[in-house]
């Protein structure tokens, strides 16, 4: 006969809770606001191929913070989601709530039924238009997702960040204001973050069915010197 | 559909076919029960890039469309034109737009333009293994890693096989394929390749009942498109009726004859 031993329900989510809030506070913050045009998310990122911030569809973006293999993971399966959803039906039925309550719902299920919860935050942002609107879809490790009305932060330090990104930028400005508040936000008062550190992706209307870019170390040098 | 997810070792990789196949969103392919087809499509390598040149006409017992679209942007540098039944080029193009972008987006890099064509090969392979020769593609783009037009055309048995020249596909290809052997020259440039294009298909429409030539009465022409450094692009209608109506006039003028001059 084997022994279980009782574990509170309170002390298990309590217990699996500080471990995943453990794996994302060892890494680097994510900030995505919603500016004049459409939508920049900025990451502090030293490497330049294993990134943080990726196309998922036409107007749809995925950022993701914590343990890599765990978010890039989600983010392929985003991609095969929304190919195979566009696929199935047409292009426009693709939408970003969909994904994002799939998303909370895989991370939710781990994190209470997993053999261990994920340790990763994911952003769902979409950029709008006149069918659907601009937004920032937030999913914890916990599985609980928020709709962020102007900007979302994932990581350790989000509540700094955070309170330092509402100080700057009160309402959606263009992106080179948006983006410098960014990177200050990221960075704080004592530290500045090199350009090679940074990546950087916006949705925007350019002409094209696409609208997710990346935006070079120099086209980002020339945004916050501007 | 919900979440995709895979465990590594039964994961399709970046592949929207074995993905789909993998998520159960194709079924087996259709019989092809004489739904409309025949075509002709050319594509033609110049310096410093490739001219497709396509026509519009989709043809069962009767005429069914008169402004088919044939060649499609398979993505900024590669055009892709079918021959063949319609129902199942038109999923061929979509699954090809489609397996480029996903690829892309899933590694981050863009594929070579020699793994797009490869990356044909086995969909037709399996598209014409209950009935032959259904859908045949035509593969046309600018490389830019070796920055050079390309072209690449495929048998029904799935081999692919690069044209240094020019290569047709559909039902005009005999009467195509003559004009292109006696006007092709290795030094086209973009206006000569255009020309001699529009002419191949001028010669296929005029023989080949399947293919539609210029319709001067509804204004509906052929699709003309370049690929070059400078990626897709698609001649507007009214430069494509001023190539069609040269030649057209060129010919009113000798009575019909091509004349000693190909023109």
């Amino acid at each position: 006969m084997s022994n279980f031993f009782y574990v509170a329900p309170e002390q298990m989510i309590k217990d699996r809770a500080e471990f995943a809030q453990k794996g994302i506070a060892r890494g680097r913050s994510i900030l995505a606001a919603i500016y004049d045009r459409g939508v920049v998310m900025v990451a502090e990122n030293t490497s330049a191929s294993l990134n943080k911030i990726s196309e998922i569809y036409d107007r749809i973006a995925f950022a993701g913070v914590g343990r890599y293999n765990e978010f890039d993971r989600l983010r392929e399966a985003g991609i095969r989601w929304a190919d195979g959803t566009g696929y199935t039906y047409s292009r426009e039925d693709v939408d970003a709530r969909a994904l994002a309550n799939y998303y909370a719902q895989h991370v939710g299920d781990m994190f209470s039924e997993g053999p261990k919860p994920l340790e990763v935050e994911i952003l769902v942002a979409q950029l709008g238009n006149q069918f659907r609107a601009t937004k920032l879809y937030r999913v914890a490790y916990e599985g609980t997702i928020s709709d962020e009305p102007h900007f979302a932060v994932l990581g350790g330090d989000a509540e700094t960040i955070k309170g330092r990104f509402a100080a700057t930028e009160t309402s959606p400005a263009n992106l080179a204001v948006t983006l410098r508040h960014a990177v200050d936000a990221l960075a704080g008062a004592d530290r500045t973050i090199p350009v090679s550190d940074l990546e950087v992706a916006i949705l925007e209307d350019r002409g094209s069915r696409r609208t997710f870019s990346r935006l070079s170390d120099a086209q980002v040098s020339e945004l916050l010197s501007g | 559909m919900g979440l995709p997810l895979f465990r590594a070792q039964d994961d399709p990789g970046p592949s929207f076919v074995h993905f789909a196949d993998a998520a159960g969103l194709r079924g087996p392919a259709a019989l092809d029960g004489g739904a409309p087809h025949a075509t002709t499509v050319v594509a033609v390598r110049y310096v410093g890039g490739v001219v497709m040149v396509g026509d519009r006409q989709a043809t069962g017992n009767y005429i069914a469309s008169r402004d088919v679209r044939k060649i499609e942007p398979a993505d900024r540098f590669t055009a892709i034109a079918i021959s063949g039944s319609a129902a199942r080029g038109i999923e061929f193009i979509r699954m090809a737009q489609l397996s480029f972008e996903h690829y892309e987006k899933m590694t981050d890099a863009a594929l070579t333009l020699e793994g797009k064509a490869n990356y044909l090969s086995p969909i037709i392979q399996r598209n014409n293994l209950s009935t032959p020769l259904v859908v045949l593609p035509l593969l046309a783009g600018w490389d830019r890693g070796h920055e050079m037009g390309r072209i690449f055309e495929y048998d029904g048995a799935g081999g692919c096989y690069e044209r240094q020249d020019f290569a047709t596909i559909g039902s005009g290809s005999p009467f195509a394929e003559s004009a292109l052997r006696l006007g092709f020259r290795v030094d086209l440039d973009r206006a000569a390749a255009l020309e001699l294009g529009a002419l191949a298909l001028y010669e296929a429409g005029d023989n080949d009942p399947s293919t539609g030539g210029p319709d001067f009465v509804r204004n509906i022409f052929p699709l003309m498109v370049t690929v070059d450094q400078d990626g897709y692009y698609e001649l507007s209608d009214d430069e494509t009726a001023t190539h069609f109506r040269t030649i057209a006039e060129r010919r009113t003028a000798s009575g019909g004859v091509a004349g000693s001059t190909l023109r």
